[in-house]
């Protein structure tokens, strides 16, 4: 008991004197995890919203000619054998033609001097689920192209590439912003602590003189870290909220954010980030402490 | 105060030899026994090694040569953990006092005794005390750095001797003090002394050991010029 208050004594002291540095460098950890939470809330949503787009990933196989049972069996042999599905289904030209009339609605009449012919038969295949990347479609797409009587596979490719790079983008994104959090939280704290350690040197050389334990000398320093980590990565997150609130209650019409399902971080991801930022600012006081120790 | 072993030194010292870069000899062959509970007198001009010593006895300076044993423990081969706890037995009053200028009296008094967990009740018990027997309780929240350099030297006496340690080293302690002042101090160290504590003051003012009945260790060009002499003639014949 004397041990904490004798350290809550002394954190006091330190921070009533370097408070200004202290804030900015509270500043710049709630800055950091700003940037970094927000490109990361952006990217789990996208994850989110590509899962249930994946969901509804269908590939159109367009034929040459309608295939004949033991045709279709074979096919669909082929296709089972390269990849497992959720279904296959058969389309015929007759099943295209009332398709694409009963989606023409009132404009059935376009069709009235055509027949079923000039629509192709198809095969619509739904991947399972563990078809999830862009490389795994396509090489599926390009195995499908190969099937006999196969002129052409559709899956919308252009917007799944496009989805896909965009993600790809919001990860590299995560990951530079996720680095940067890194760097700042642990280097300027680590420097702020340095600073204060060098400002303090006389002090902490007459408190070594005096009989103080590395421990007397170490803990106010990792607790300057401590709430650094967690008031900064709190002001961090409650600001990424108070700027999602304001996205959700600004875009709420039609538009984007109506497609995708856009939510904020589970309490889980939550805790995490604090957790993470504060391991990283003890961390970055605990190395410049080290370093102090030694000499 | 820890209770003194029987018939057993404070303070060892064998062959020590302390050089300073490049080749400053700052003590040269000193053997020495302190027994606890004494109180003594380290004498010589300046530069003859008496800060050097202290330094050593206290851990702030390592031998190049020799062995120095403190409460017990060689201080060569003391583990880095132990050096608190021994330091916190030490109460060294510096003769550049090594005070924060921009702490009070009261909180320079205090860091001795915060740094041994004490409560902060006896704390502030034990600093009124010290301020008091040293005429001092009128700066108790006065920044050290505003004392004239007699209040400091009392200040930085308060702070060695705060937390009643076992062995008290004084460098020094009435250089800046009128001969009023000078007796007090001398009286609080003599009150530490009959209390327990092992007491060395580095001096060159024969003026506070003149007549006590104390041992006078003189130190000249960094060798011990004279052992076991008496600050009391008397007392020499009987040693």
């Amino acid at each position: 008991m004397k041990f904490f208050s004798t350290i809550a004594v002394q954190t006091t002291r330190n921070l009533q004197k370097t408070w200004p540095t202290q804030v900015m460098t509270l500043m710049t950890v709630s800055l950091s995890v700003l940037i970094f939470s927000f490109f990361f809330l952006i990217y789990t949503n996208m994850i989110k919203t590509g899962e249930k787009l994946g969901d509804d990933l269908r590939l159109t196989i367009y034929l040459e000619e309608e295939p004949v049972l033991e045709m279709q069996a074979q096919l669909v042999r082929k296709i089972i054998n390269f990849s497992p599905v959720e279904e296959i289904r058969f389309t015929s030209r007759d099943d295209a033609f009332k398709r694409l009339a009963t989606q023409l609605g009132d404009n059935i009449d376009v069709l009235d001097d055509l027949d079923a012919s000039f629509l192709p038969p198809s095969i619509e295949i739904y991947p399972k689920k563990s078809l999830s990347t862009l490389a795994q479609i396509q090489r599926f797409s390009e195995y499908l192209s190969t099937l006999p009587g196969a002129i052409k596979v559709q899956y919308g490719q252009e917007w799944v590439e496009r989805f896909n790079y965009f993600t790809k983008l919001l990860r590299i994104i995560v990951l530079l912003s996720g680095i940067l959090l890194i760097m700042t939280t642990t280097f300027m704290v680590a420097y702020t602590i340095r600073l204060a350690v060098v400002a303090r040197q006389a002090e902490l050389e007459i408190l070594r003189l005096l009989g103080a334990t590395n421990n007397y000398i170490r803990t106010p320093f990792l607790i300057e870290g401590f709430l650094q980590g967690i008031l900064g990565s709190s002001f961090g997150l409650l600001a990424l909220f108070f700027l999602y609130r304001w996205i959700q209650l600004r875009f709420s019409g039609p538009g984007i954010l109506q497609l995708v399902e856009f939510t904020f971080f589970t309490p889980s991801i939550i805790w995490i980030i604090i957790a993470a930022s504060i391991i990283l600012c003890m961390g970055g006081s605990f190395s410049s402490m080290r370093k102090f120790m030694r000499i | 105060m820890e209770t003194k072993p029987v018939n057993k030194s404070i303070i060892e010292i064998v062959r020590a030899t302390k050089i300073y870069s490049p080749d400053v000899v700052a003590l040269e062959d000193i053997t020495l026994s302190v027994p606890y509970g004494e109180m003594l007198f380290l004498t010589g001009m300046s530069g003859a090694g008496k800060t050097t010593l202290l330094k050593l006895i206290c851990g702030m300076e390592h031998p190049d040569k020799g062995l120095i044993e403190v409460a017990g423990k060689d201080l060569n081969r003391i583990k880095a953990k132990e050096i608190p706890r021994l330091r916190q037995q030490i109460g060294m009053a510096y003769q550049d006092f090594k005070l924060l200028a921009d702490r009070t009296v009261a909180q320079n008094i205090a860091m001795a005794m915060e740094v041994a967990y004490h409560n902060i009740r006896t704390i502030k018990t034990r600093v009124i005390e010290l301020l008091q027997k040293l005429r001092l309780e009128h700066k108790h929240d006065a920044l050290a750095g505003r004392l004239s350099r007699g209040e400091q030297q009392r200040v930085a006496i308060a702070r060695a001797v705060a937390n009643s340690p076992t062995l008290i080293l004084a460098d020094e302690p009435t250089g800046n003090l009128d001969s009023k002042t000078t007796k007090l101090v001398m009286e609080l160290f003599e009150n530490c002394n009959i209390s327990g504590a092992t007491v060395i003051i580095a001096t060159h003012d024969e003026n506070i050991y003149r007549g006590a009945n104390h041992r006078v260790l003189e130190l000249h060009s960094g060798r011990l010029a004279q052992q076991d002499k008496w600050a009391d003639p008397t007392l020499d014949n009987m040693s």
